[in-house]
């Protein structure tokens, strides 16, 4: 049995996987280094030695079991959280297109006998809806009319999972009238909400669907009350800043106040640790008070740039005066699809910055 | 005949046994750990001064970090029942501290140390054991995911996956990204050396290296408990985080007129690679002497 113990926390790999996840432990230890890397803006000096770590950059995906029900799914792209039990399976996020079918395997390999349900979303990035179409055909919502009703009209007389978002997710992915969406009609949100919450009750389990704006007006926060972990998806990136599309409605404050929403659902264990665990759109699993160290950065980072706006800066001023220079080594990119630059560029605009 | 084989069998048996169980950990090699330890006095880096980050070797990222840190951050209602990091504390010898082994009972093998500090409750556990390393996907704690193996009679333990933490308590982090090592070693029995290897390529810009000799053996020792709540209320405004903007620190050791206890140059205490060294002790002469004598509450010790 592959076992792993870190402060009270027992990562436990069984049944079928124990294997599978024990050889990638060692064979992804060992490939590891030479594994490409996204460009960071710096690199790990040669002192700065580190014992070889398993990471998910080899093309596979890779389950990290959370708690109970709950399961963490990295490396194809966005993170994926499943739920599995007696009701069937719930995916919060499906990844990016590419690795939907592998994403299905290992969902599979979770639940063999688990229908996929729902899926959620959290937003309507390509990393976090790519697998929305092959994964909600792949399952099926049970639905309150037999196929056989006269009343059941075809759209409704499909083989597939409910896909729930907020509204607003939809009117992007479905595209303005007159307009071609990129994304298929069977990948788009077919149970949105436009409330508060949506709230369901899966596996046992009350399911928590709540409207958080973050990068977008239209991101959810799910929440599994018994298993007590939250997904946050895209709200949370471990890995660099996080994006903030300003033409949807995001806003670095709207980032701020997420996290502050996320801070007040969850509970720590003694010792600022552990207790209610979170799953971010990318990079490792949290709890409560990694996320106030993400609250923190994006507090700290605003509010400079806030002050330059204050004190008349331009955005070149401001960037020139480096407001992320401490959390660079740490998230910044230089390259890549959402960089450093267009981080400052979004937070400056969205706080009004001209 | 045959008994004598049988007794050549058992032989090479026993034989073989000694020699795979030499590969093992032993209950021996815990004497070297295992016990209360009394934290000695010791000498504290620096001045002392809040904001005095000399001898650590702080990169302009992290130099950045901790002026940034407020004393109000203490007072975040998530971070109040923040420990001190592991690490922190082997170094500082503020507390008392407990190490038991544990194990495997049928074996009789040692699997692990387990490791616990009165000053705000801190836990950790050295897997003896082999096991492997959580991928980097993995939760990471105040204490992270320790190993440990032996260097001759010295305990070497290797911790990753750390949460940020402070290296002095106003504002210098190593990151989460750092990687720790301790170096135990036992001397004249009754006393225990720690060296403190932390390698952090976010905050630092050279791995910061402290060696001390901070515990006594001392058996009739009672550790503590250090129960804590999170804050419901506190002086921090719910969802505010308390910070200095660049160039407006409050903290004594950051204002370059402010005197310290031993005149420390405001240069010296800004940290970096170089203070760490004892020639810098000669470059600093100098340097120009602040000459504000700060208030009493400026040099806590801590």
């Amino acid at each position: 049995m592959s076992t792993w113990k870190v402060s009270g926390i027992r990562c436990q790999v069984s049944g079928g996987l124990r294997l599978q996840v024990s050889v990638l432990v060692l064979a992804v230890g060992a490939l590891v280094i030479g594994a490409p890397r996204v460009e960071t803006q710096s690199t790990r000096p040669a002192w700065a030695w580190k014992p070889a770590l398993s990471s998910a950059n080899d093309g596979q995906v890779h389950i990290l079991p959370v708690r109970g029900r709950i399961s963490m799914l990295v490396g194809a792209g966005g993170n994926i959280t499943v739920s599995s039990g007696s009701d069937g399976v719930m995916v919060v996020d499906t990844g990016t297109a590419a690795m939907t079918d592998k994403v299905l395997a290992t969902i599979k390999s979770i639940a063999p006998r688990g229908v996929i349900r729902y899926v959620v979303n959290t937003s309507e990035r390509d990393e976090f809806v790519g697998g929305n179409e092959k994964i909600a055909l792949a399952g099926n919502t049970i639905r309150f009319r037999v196929a056989t009703d006269p009343r059941v009209s075809d759209a409704l007389n499909k083989d597939r999972a409910s896909i729930i978002s907020f509204v607003s997710v939809l009117e992007r992915m479905s595209a303005p009238t007159g307009q071609v969406s990129r994304h298929p009609e069977d990948a788009w949100p077919d149970d949105t909400y436009s409330s508060a919450q949506k709230k369901l009750y899966f596996n046992d389990e009350p399911v928590l669907i709540m409207h958080v704006p973050a990068n977008t007006d239209g991101n959810s926060v799910v929440h599994f009350r018994l298993d007590d972990v939250v997904s946050v998806g895209d709200l949370i990136d471990m890995t660099n800043y996080p994006f903030i599309d300003v033409k949807a409605g995001g806003s670095i404050n709207e980032i701020v106040e997420g996290l502050n929403r996320v801070l007040d659902t969850t509970v720590p264990d003694t010792k600022s640790e552990l207790g209610t665990l979170v799953i971010p759109g990318r990079g490792r699993l949290l709890d409560q008070s990694d996320v106030a160290y993400y609250r923190e950065m994006i507090a700290i980072i605003r509010d400079r740039i806030q002050d330059g706006i204050k004190r008349g800066r331009t955005l070149a001023q401001i960037k020139a005066e480096k407001p992320t220079l401490d959390y660079d080594p740490r998230f910044g990119h230089t390259s890549g699809s959402w960089t450093t630059d267009m981080f400052i560029d979004a937070a400056y605009r969205s706080l009004g910055g001209k | 005949m045959r008994s004598a084989q049988g007794e050549s069998l058992k032989r090479i048996g026993l034989l073989l046994a000694l020699v795979a169980l030499s590969g093992l950990p032993t209950l021996a090699q815990t004497d070297v750990i295992t016990g209360m330890w009394r934290p000695l006095a010791r000498n504290e880096d620096g001045s002392g001064m809040d904001g005095d980050y000399a001898g650590l070797p702080l990169s302009p990222a992290g130099r950045l970090r901790a002026q940034s840190w407020a004393p109000e951050n203490f007072d975040v209602p998530e971070m109040v029942c923040r420990p001190h990091s592991w690490d922190f504390s082997i170094e500082a010898g503020a507390a008392q501290m407990r190490m038991t082994p544990e194990i495997d009972d049928p074996t009789q093998t040692l699997i692990a140390y387990q490791g616990r500090l009165s000053m705000r409750e801190q836990e950790t556990t050295i897997w003896m054991d082999g096991r492997p390393r959580p991928p980097d996907y993995a939760i990471h704690t105040w204490s992270g995911f320790a190993t440990g193996e032996w260097d001759g009679d010295v305990l070497v333990e290797t911790i990753t996956h750390l949460k940020e933490n402070y290296m002095r308590r106003w504002g210098p982090m190593r990151s989460d990204d750092a990687t720790v090592r301790i170096r135990y070693k036992r001397l004249n029995n009754n006393y225990l050396r720690a060296t403190v290897i932390v390698y952090d390529p976010v905050y630092f810009a050279e791995p910061y290296i402290r060696t001390s000799l901070i515990w006594m053996l001392d058996p009739n020792l009672v550790l503590p408990p250090y129960p804590c709540e999170e804050a419901t209320e506190s002086v921090v405004e719910h969802g505010t985080v308390p910070h200095y903007l660049p160039g407006k620190s409050l903290l004594p050791a950051q204002d370059p007129k402010e005197n310290d206890q031993f005149g420390t140059p405001y240069d010296a205490r800004l940290g970096g690679p170089e203070t760490m060294y004892p020639e810098y002790i000669k470059k600093m002469q100098p340097f120009p002497r602040p000459n504000v004598k700060a208030g009493p509450a400026a040099e806590r010790g801590q």
